[in-house]
């Protein structure tokens, strides 16, 4: 009898252990949420981010799990509409009972979904909208990685006014009129301000314009020679083919995601062999390494689909998988919070730069790359490893 | 000068674009008195198609367009029977609420078939700079604007002598009356959405030949309907000069003023224009006897 009594108070404790922990954990599974855009003329990115999940979870779960639980991915479709991402997170927390969130979608969309984040003491890990909007101010259980575009066209500014020897220089910008563009103008100015170049026409367009042929003859009037292309995808790309029908000899920083394919094959027919800055590694040993585990775990769609954001998502779940690997057994939210705020130097096997969350803004990988492309076999090569700015 | 001929040619292509995409809202409306909201949408699809087309058959532009056209006339045929007959009779709120149910469904199904990368689309279309005068242009931005030209001669010579344009207009200008001399009215819809549907492939290929296809370029229906507005909204011909108003007004104000005035610039004239004549540039006024 005194025996039963024992296993049944034993079991009681136990069982009062398993209860302690938080949503999404059991004995053999941890639930990790991913709020993507998965339709629309967006989901090429969120696909992208989705297979850098896929692959990660698969390569821990390989190697053990996180201390013996698997890790199980879960998607919702936001359709990059900040209103939706906040019911998919809703869905995800109540319905799936999610424990941490890797995948956050745009920087609205995760702005739209901070106060459950904040409410739910949720590990997130924002990787594809380094937006300060994100990190300032800071919110315990947020951890960001990436750069900002400032850094990112000061930068290339920077390579092209060191090395690339232009003469007569004249620097013009085309940008979006909205938060994202002011960023970019941001690194602009600093760039012309320190190196005190002769300055060109600024010049704001709308998002969706398609025709920038009146914007390009403006910079070919000013003799524009050094060009920061706020343009994104087509619109990158629109503007380069006017260039290029203006036969302008330009030099050009651009936005990061100029390095993704679909960007690439639409501008590299207008000739022009532009800079890009981005905070993951596109070439190299370890984008090898990486394409052996993606062909290794992901269809053959999927290895198609990827792209820098399927490197960042990868980067992203398994700095959080080391978080919650490091609080043993007993694995909370805070616990795992806390462990995310010492991460420091956190090896992604040269995907990008260490990652280190054990600072104010809990911001890391703001480290970045410059690229150059081949716009002839559509390929970059890398003109200086990660330096911050 | 250079400059602002550059700036007038330039402006002349983004014109014929939004001419030609104005000219398939305004024979809709001036056939069926609906606003077609869709419109955009069935731009984006037939250039979609003709994109498949291209790149399974390697087609040159001309032979391209020859099979693209009667594809995309079918294709409005399909929907008008689908969607509009049956709410035939119905307020006109209805009709114009279900052509936005079909934008968001062509949209989906555009997206589902191809996907959301952008492309680079030629349409068999050569792709070096050639110089007019001193000016350069794409060859594509040469046949846009010439597309312009002769579907803005053909719609006039369609409506002015033709028996279906003829029967076109007795729609437009009384729809009963119309009826009561013979006149197949829904037989006029169906060929109203085919001929807009035509239109819309010519538009959004060569749209996507200067400017790349990708699953946005539905939102250049948006973009081009103040020119429908301006050129007054029953007004096939009209609706094309308006295009070419807006997009030489857009380019001289970004070229010359800048910052963001290439948006409101259109706008501005359209609210002027419109102040002095509510019908439009080249609309019909309308009567109502009390």
């Amino acid at each position: 009898m005194k025996k039963t009594l024992f296993a049944l108070a034993a079991a009681l404790l136990a069982s009062t252990a398993a209860y302690a922990q938080d949503p999404g954990v059991s004995d053999t599974e941890i639930k990790i949420g991913d709020v993507n855009i998965m339709t629309g003329p967006a989901s090429f990115i969120g696909k992208a981010v989705s297979v850098g999940s896929k692959i990660a979870a698969a390569e821990i779960n390989e190697a053990g799990g996180v201390n013996g639980r698997k890790i199980t991915v879960v998607t919702e479709d936001d359709g990059y509409v900040p209103a939706r991402s906040f019911q998919a997170l809703t869905k995800l927390i109540e319905v799936d009972g999610i424990f941490a969130l890797n995948g956050t979608s745009g920087t609205a969309n995760v702005l739209a979904m901070m106060p459950l984040i904040e409410e739910n003491n949720l590990p997130t890990v924002v990787t594809t909208a380094p937006n300060e909007l994100v990190y300032n101010p800071v919110r315990p259980s947020v951890f960001t990685v990436g750069a900002s575009y400032s850094d990112a066209f000061y930068g290339q500014l920077k390579y092209i006014h060191e090395n690339m020897k232009v003469e007569n220089p004249v620097y013009g910008l085309i940008r979006q009129d909205d938060d994202f563009g002011a960023s970019i103008e941001h690194g602009y100015d600093r760039a012309i301000k320190e190196f005190g170049v002769k300055e060109g026409p600024r010049i704001r367009f709308k998002k969706g314009t398609a025709n920038y042929a009146a914007e390009m003859a403006q910079m070919k009037q000013a003799g524009v020679n050094v060009l920061a292309n706020g343009g994104i995808i087509a619109g990158a790309a629109n503007i380069l083919g006017e260039a290029r029908k203006l036969d302008m000899d330009l030099q050009i920083a651009s936005v990061w995601s100029e390095d993704m394919p679909p960007s690439v094959n639409l501008s590299a027919p207008a000739g022009y062999d532009y800079l890009v800055a981005d905070y993951v590694a596109l070439d190299g040993p370890a984008i090898d390494a990486f394409m052996e585990k993606a062909r290794k775990y992901a269809s053959e769609d999927e290895v198609a689909a990827i792209n820098r954001y399927t490197y960042l998502t990868y980067v992203g779940l398994h700095a959080l998988a080391e978080g919650m690997k490091r609080c043993g057994k007993e694995l909370t939210r805070a616990c795992t919070i806390e462990q995310l705020r010492g991460l420091k130097d956190f090896d992604t096997q040269g995907v990008s730069a260490p990652i280190s969350f054990d600072n104010e803004k809990q911001l890391s990988g703001t480290a970045l790359k410059i690229y150059q492309l081949n716009s002839k076999d559509k390929t970059f090569k890398t003109l200086q490893d990660f330096t911050q700015y | 000068m250079d400059f602002f001929l550059l700036l007038v040619a330039t402006g002349l292509v983004s014109g014929a674009a939004y001419g030609l995409i104005a000219m398939g809202f305004a024979l809709i409306f001036k056939s069926t008195g609906v606003v077609n909201f869709a419109q955009g949408e069935l731009v984006m699809l037939t250039a979609y198609i003709s994109f498949s087309l291209y790149t399974t058959f390697d087609l040159s532009f001309f032979p391209l367009m020859l099979v693209t056209i009667p594809i995309s006339m079918l294709i409005g045929l399909v929907l008008e029977r689908l969607f509009i007959r049956p709410m035939l009779g119905e307020p006109i709120f209805a009709i114009v609420m279900v052509t936005v149910g079909l934008a968001v469904i062509l949209r989906g199904v555009t997206i589902m078939i191809w996907g959301p990368d952008p492309f680079n689309f030629n349409a068999g279309i050569p792709t070096e700079v050639v110089y007019v005068g001193s000016v350069p242009f794409y060859p594509a931005q040469l046949y846009l604007i010439g597309a312009l030209a002769v579907m803005t001669f053909a719609g006039w010579a369609f409506l002015r002598f033709s028996r279906m344009g003829i029967a076109m207009r007795a729609v437009a200008a009384n729809e009963t009356a119309a009826l009561l001399v013979g006149i197949s009215v829904s037989r006029i819809h169906a060929v109203a959405w085919m001929l807009s549907a035509a239109i819309a492939s010519v538009a959004g290929v060569l749209f996507a030949a200067n400017f790349k296809l990708a699953p946005d370029l539905w939102f250049q229906g948006l973009k081009s309907f103040p020119a429908v507005i301006l050129g007054g909204l029953d007004s096939v011909i009209g609706s094309a000069a308006a295009g070419l108003i807006i997009g030489l007004i857009e380019n001289l104000f970004q070229g010359y003023v800048g910052q963001g005035l290439r948006e409101i610039s259109g706008f501005i004239v359209i609210v002027i224009v419109l102040m002095v004549r509510p019908y439009g540039l080249f609309g019909s006024k309308d009567i109502e006897r009390v």
